[in-house]
């Protein structure tokens, strides 16, 4: 518990530290307040506008105090500043928008775990042999190919081709309406999938070729434990390490993936938005959709960090020791 | 014998077959490599009575490891070569695949491995690692199970055996560790252990009490034991026979006390003039075997151990010695020309030492 909530600590200094530098990276092109002010709205402003915003978000003060401020109306009011190209509150602008990448993000892991896992754990039980080499092949591929090649190739297949996925209204969530999720979620989530999918296999094969190897496996072998139960009781928990770490580093380069798969596949993420954001130097919004992503990846990696006690309780003593 | 017939032997079964519980003939374990076969085993003929103990002695690479995991059938099917028969209490498990096996493993043939750090799984709790076996052949319920293993480790004499059944693996020490894998390897009653090199691994404090722990449990469940070792010290107490390896050989085999009395094999020889003992002068160099054992791929013509041999002549590079009994004991056989004792040996000997200078 102690040593959660130490982490707990450090990744909310992370959070804090990536957060600051985004916020002094975009003001410190700004030589006074007005400027500053006239930027975030996107628009000439009067005198007595441009005072209002420097009131309100403390612009004439020194980048730390900006920061507290942008901080306390994140925390208090969950005032995320406002989108001058929307015409809308950052909040209202991006509160339907999270869920697109949240979901990519998770079907992506879900679908790479339940592809992974039982390609990987067969594959290193049957080591060398056909199933185990053409699984190696196609993963190999599937790790090559960028994923926006794979997006666009599976957008001329089956869109253009097949026209098997229409774009079909603007339901695109399960609890709107699960027909249109699934048409309009199938093909994004498809090519974050392949690629996380094989990447999750490879390092899994990998660790349960090793662990096969182990003689605690023999010695479950001699015990008469049937060949499954040695592979899935004894073999694969010990073999979890670099797949739990993978699906933590790996997020990071989704959210990235997800922004060009969001645009490919039109649908309404934080991806797309935050190129529109970014080329018309919406300051709040950017500001925003940082902070959004790196919570998310501080989240995760809590939880990645959490299921490492929950595999080995080598690690769990250690930890409660302090 | 079809294959069908004999899959489930059943223990009751097995008791009471009459005979010896094994019975290998010129069984040879050969493995393909790059390089080329390696005869890893190479011709290995013996029996072994029930509630026996057979000690298999010889140095790294001789094969006793992959003879014991051949009897067991637990080496990998690729690249592997199997012949010669393994009768296990009148069943032929030789041709067995590892399916068939199963049923045998653990119930019947259990083993026990070298190093207890690494054979025990770290994310299982002790006591789960040692109900397996019993859930899965004698299909006992949870707690039945549960009562059972924590008989079995005051069996093995681990104390607090409640607390200890909660724990994982690297809370004990290698002692404790080993005590645990003789737990397992009892629970089911099994009518015969292999034990490789069960003490190498550990403290040689710890060593005796394994051993002592090994037989007085042998002795009590009327098991048979084959203890698998490089060090003849550690069969010398244990065990009631001993048979001694060589590239991939039987080169001696004798009743443990007449082994030590009357050794005729210069191999055995130098495996006992290389253990240190009490009476010799403190830093005195310890005996060596020169040279290094035989290469598998390409064995020597001979005899094997000829290369090394420093009673060796003409005739040992040349004809590969039979394994024969000796006339006065049945029990005792040997594969050597010119055996410890005979006169070319006491030639040979003389010879050795007139040229180091020794009258």
């Amino acid at each position: 518990m102690r040593y959660f909530f130490q982490r707990f600590l450090q990744l909310l200094l992370v959070f804090v530290i990536v957060t600051f530098v985004v916020l002094v990276v975009m003001r410190v092109g700004s030589s006074n307040a007005q400027e500053l002010a006239i930027k975030l709205a996107g628009r000439p402003l009067k005198p007595e506008e441009s005072d209002a915003l420097i009131q309100q978000y403390n612009l004439d003060a020194n980048f730390i105090s900006q920061y507290l401020t942008w901080l306390k109306n994140l925390v208090f009011h969950f005032d995320l500043g406002f989108s001058p190209q929307a015409g809308q509150s950052v909040a209202d602008l991006l509160k339907p928008r999270v869920w697109t990448t949240v979901l990519l993000g998770l079907y992506a892991n879900v679908f790479g775990l339940l592809i992974a896992i039982p390609l990987a754990v067969t594959q290193a039980y049957r080591r060398d042999r056909p199933f185990d080499k053409v699984g190696s092949m196609a993963t190999f591929i599937a790790v090559g190919v960028p994923g926006i090649v794979l997006g666009v190739f599976l957008k001329l297949i089956f869109v253009v081709q097949l026209g098997w996925f229409p774009s079909i209204g603007d339901k695109i969530y399960p609890w709107d309406d699960l027909h249109e999720h699934f048409m309009n979620f199938f093909l994004p989530t498809l090519t974050l999938t392949i690629p996380v999918a094989a990447i999750y296999t490879r390092l899994l094969r990998a660790d349960m070729v090793m662990t096969l190897q182990s003689d605690f496996i023999t010695l479950a072998s001699a015990k008469g434990v049937p060949p499954r139960r040695v592979v899935w009781k004894h073999g694969l928990r010990n073999s979890l390490f670099s797949l739990v770490t993978a699906v933590g580093t790996q997020l990071g380069a989704l959210i990235g993936s997800a922004v060009l798969v969001e645009s490919l596949f039109d649908l309404d993420g934080l991806g797309s938005q935050l190129v529109v954001s970014v080329l018309s130097a919406d300051l709040f919004t950017v500001q925003s959709f940082v902070a959004i992503i790196v919570l998310i990846v501080v989240v995760v990696n809590l939880l990645v960090d959490l299921s490492y006690a929950l595999i080995d309780p080598r690690i769990r003593q250690a930890r409660a020791l302090g | 014998m079809s294959i069908g017939s004999t899959t489930n032997i059943t223990q009751a079964a097995l008791r009471d077959v009459p005979g010896p519980l094994l019975e290998l003939t010129d069984v040879r374990t050969h493995f393909r490599t790059p390089r080329g076969l390696v005869r890893a085993v190479d011709g290995v003929s013996f029996t072994l009575e029930r509630g026996r103990s057979l000690g298999i002695v010889g140095e790294s690479g001789s094969g006793k490891t992959i003879l014991s995991r051949s009897i067991m059938g637990l080496l990998p099917t690729k690249g592997t070569e199997r012949s010669g028969s393994i009768r296990f209490a009148g069943t032929e498990v030789g041709n067995k695949s590892r399916k068939e096996m199963r049923h045998i493993w653990g119930k019947e043939m259990a083993m026990i491995f070298q190093d207890p750090m690494t054979s025990l799984n770290p994310l299982m709790r002790i006591g789960d690692q040692i109900a397996e076996p019993l859930r899965l052949h004698l299909g006992m319920s949870k707690a039945d199970a549960a009562a059972t293993a924590r008989r079995l480790l005051q069996d093995v004499r681990i104390p607090e055996p409640d607390r200890r059944l909660a724990q994982y693996p690297h809370e004990m020490s290698g002692g404790m560790r080993q005590r645990v894998m003789i737990a397992i390897a009892m629970a089911c009653g099994p009518t015969a252990l292999f034990a490789d090199e069960p003490t190498t691994a550990l403290d040689v404090t710890v060593q005796a009490q394994i051993l002592d722990l090994l037989g007085e449990q042998r002795r009590e469940r009327n098991m048979s034991l084959v203890l698998v070792t490089h060090d003849l010290g550690v069969v010398a107490g244990h065990t009631d026979e001993i048979a001694v390896m060589y590239g991939g050989k039987l080169v001696e085999k004798a009743p443990t006390k007449r082994l030590f009395a009357a050794m005729k094999m210069p191999y055995t020889e130098g495996l006992l003039a290389s253990i240190p003992k009490l009476e010799d002068r403190s830093h005195s160099r310890l005996n060596v075997i020169p040279g290094r054992p035989p290469d598998l791929v390409n064995p020597p013509k001979g005899c094997r151990f000829a290369p090394r041999c420093p009673y060796a002549s003409a005739r040992c590079n040349e004809e590969e010695p039979p394994l024969t009994a000796t006339q006065d004991d049945p029990d005792h056989s040997y594969a050597c020309w010119y055996p410890v004792g005979s006169p070319e040996y006491h030639e040979a000997r003389a010879r050795i030492n007139a040229s180091a200078g020794v009258n």
